[in-house]
């Protein structure tokens, strides 16, 4: 079905990665991605993108999906360690830091792996206590 | 995915006092879909700046996949992007992480790149969530309204070399040029020459109105100046003509013969030689009076005969502008002159000019 397939057999193989991905871009229709088409359609009409394809459009939108949960998949791993670091320190903080919150921290940190370099303002006062419950805060 | 108090208070107020940009709706729409994708990957909270970083990103990628599939189809000559374009796009946006797959030996198709494979991968263990809101289409573009072509006006163009497919030109009156002149001729010269002449008509309407003032409230006129001349009407009428030839050249002549005749035809019903003499007498010389009031004209003088009718004129502006007034309601008193004999009648007129002529001194003010 993939490369290893493809590779066994050079020549059906590529009358298989053919229909391969005539499959999947038919199984794309049935596919919603998150992000809805109608933004994707206006971006890439905005870069001057032209296609009256419903197909590839999705598939522009999974893509960006699959981008998208990368990074938040790294951004999730690099908040887990830090916690984990923290948890080591002081256990007594346990209950409070236990919470999964996408900083701009652990963002900046994975998205260096994608060659995007985004740093945490300094002038930009995220309030250290965001995305914790009220109830928690006023502990 | 639960954002934190703090987090939903800031968005509120933000939201509110943001411009709105032309972007907002979708960075608005990004910002929320990443938010979905996040808590599917195990989020719970964000802080505000990381999600708009994210969802900055994601609409960049968007853009840059677009341009550069753009590319790839420009490139190979094409103007509509094909799926080859996409993931040669998602190749090089992918160079940074490396190319999965890429030590696999043989792949001289795009198709079995390691990108596809990967999306391949991600479309079926991902969970799939479609957006919580649906959204329209969007930015909204109102309806064009094209200028209809030659064709569609059913004309044809003017000239062999515009096709017929081609707007069609607007209504000739709307850019074929016109001379534009100024057709009222200001002459100093003849405005003064109106004015005057107007000023000695309304003048002389004021003279017939003392006449036949004096006509009706005294009907037995004093004396009578040469009586042998006033043998009949039409010799009234000559003298008449005279006197006016007398004020001016330019005149017109039609108002006071009219009234004159109208007079003439009332009493000529009556048939009296007599009453007719003695009601024209002072007319004719309360004319020449007044000429020798004026100033102008005033040769001929008749001293004593007859005290001066009691209206004044204020001046040359006053008696100006009442001509129009004067002449209508002369006009009138040229038509009721057969009721003349009626005392009461009489007395009403009287009154009535009376009035008229105060009114028009004090509309006179008024105006100038």
């Amino acid at each position: 079905m993939n490369a290893q397939s493809s590779q066994q057999q050079s020549s059906d193989g590529r009358h298989d990665d053919d229909a391969a991905l005539t499959d999947f871009l038919a199984s794309l229709m049935d596919y919603t991605p998150t992000i809805p088409d109608e933004l994707v359609e206006h971006y890439l009409a905005k870069s001057g993108f032209q296609c009256p394809d419903v197909r590839l459009t999705r598939l522009v939108a999974v893509a960006t999906q699959k981008f998208v949960a990368d990074v938040a998949t790294d951004a999730l791993q690099q908040c887990k360690a830090r916690q984990s670091a923290v948890v080591k320190d002081k256990r007594d903080k346990q209950q409070k830091d236990k919470r999964l919150i996408l900083t701009m921290e652990d963002l900046s940190k994975a998205l260096q792996e994608y060659g995007v370099n985004v740093k945490h303002q300094d002038y930009f006062a995220d309030s250290p206590s965001a995305g914790l419950d009220p109830a928690a805060r006023d502990e | 995915m639960s954002d934190g108090g703090k987090a939903e208070s800031k968005t509120g107020k933000k939201s509110r006092i943001t411009r709105a940009g032309e972007d907002n709706f979708g960075r608005a729409i990004s910002k929320v879909a990443v938010a979905q994708i996040c808590e599917n990957v195990g989020f719970e909270s964000f802080n505000e700046s990381a999600l708009d970083s994210l969802a900055d990103l994601a609409i960049r990628y968007l853009l840059d996949l677009g341009i550069t599939a753009k590319f790839y189809s420009n490139l190979a000559g094409r103007t509509e992007c094909n799926v080859f374009d996409i993931i040669q796009g998602l190749d090089d946006l992918g160079m940074s992480t490396g190319f999965s797959g890429a030590s696999e030996v043989e792949f001289n198709c795009a198709i079995s790149s390691g990108v596809v494979t990967e999306i391949r991968g991600y479309v079926e263990s991902a969970e799939e969530t479609p957006f919580a809101q649906p959204v329209p289409h969007f930015p909204v573009v109102g309806e064009w309204r094209l200028i209809p072509s030659f064709l569609q006006m059913g004309e044809m163009p003017g000239f062999k070399h515009i096709p017929e497919w081609l707007p069609a030109f607007p209504d000739p009156h709307t850019y074929i040029h016109s001379a534009m002149w100024n057709e009222r001729v200001s002459d100093p010269r003849t405005d003064k020459i109106e004015l005057a002449r107007q000023h000695r008509k309304a003048e002389r309407a004021l003279l017939n109105l003392q006449q036949r003032l004096v006509c009706n409230g005294l009907p037995v006129a004093s004396t009578s100046a040469e009586p042998d001349d006033y043998r009949s009407g039409l010799e009234v009428n000559d003298i008449e003509n005279q006197v006016l030839a007398n004020l001016s050249e330019d005149e017109d002549q039609d108002e006071s013969p009219a009234i004159l005749s109208g007079k003439r035809s009332g009493e000529a019903k009556m048939e009296n030689h007599v009453t007719l003499l003695e009601t024209f007498a002072p007319a004719v010389e309360a004319m020449k009076d007044g000429h020798s009031d004026s100033g102008n004209y005033g040769e001929k003088s008749f001293p004593g005969k007859r005290p001066a009718v009691c209206l004044e004129f204020k001046g040359d502006k006053n008696v100006f502008g009442e001509s129009l007034d004067l002449r209508i309601r002369n006009k009138n008193f040229g038509r009721t002159a057969p009721c003349f004999g009626r005392e009461d009648e009489k007395d009403d007129k009287k009154r009535r000019v009376e009035f008229i002529l105060r009114q028009s001194l004090e509309n006179q003010q008024e105006l100038t």
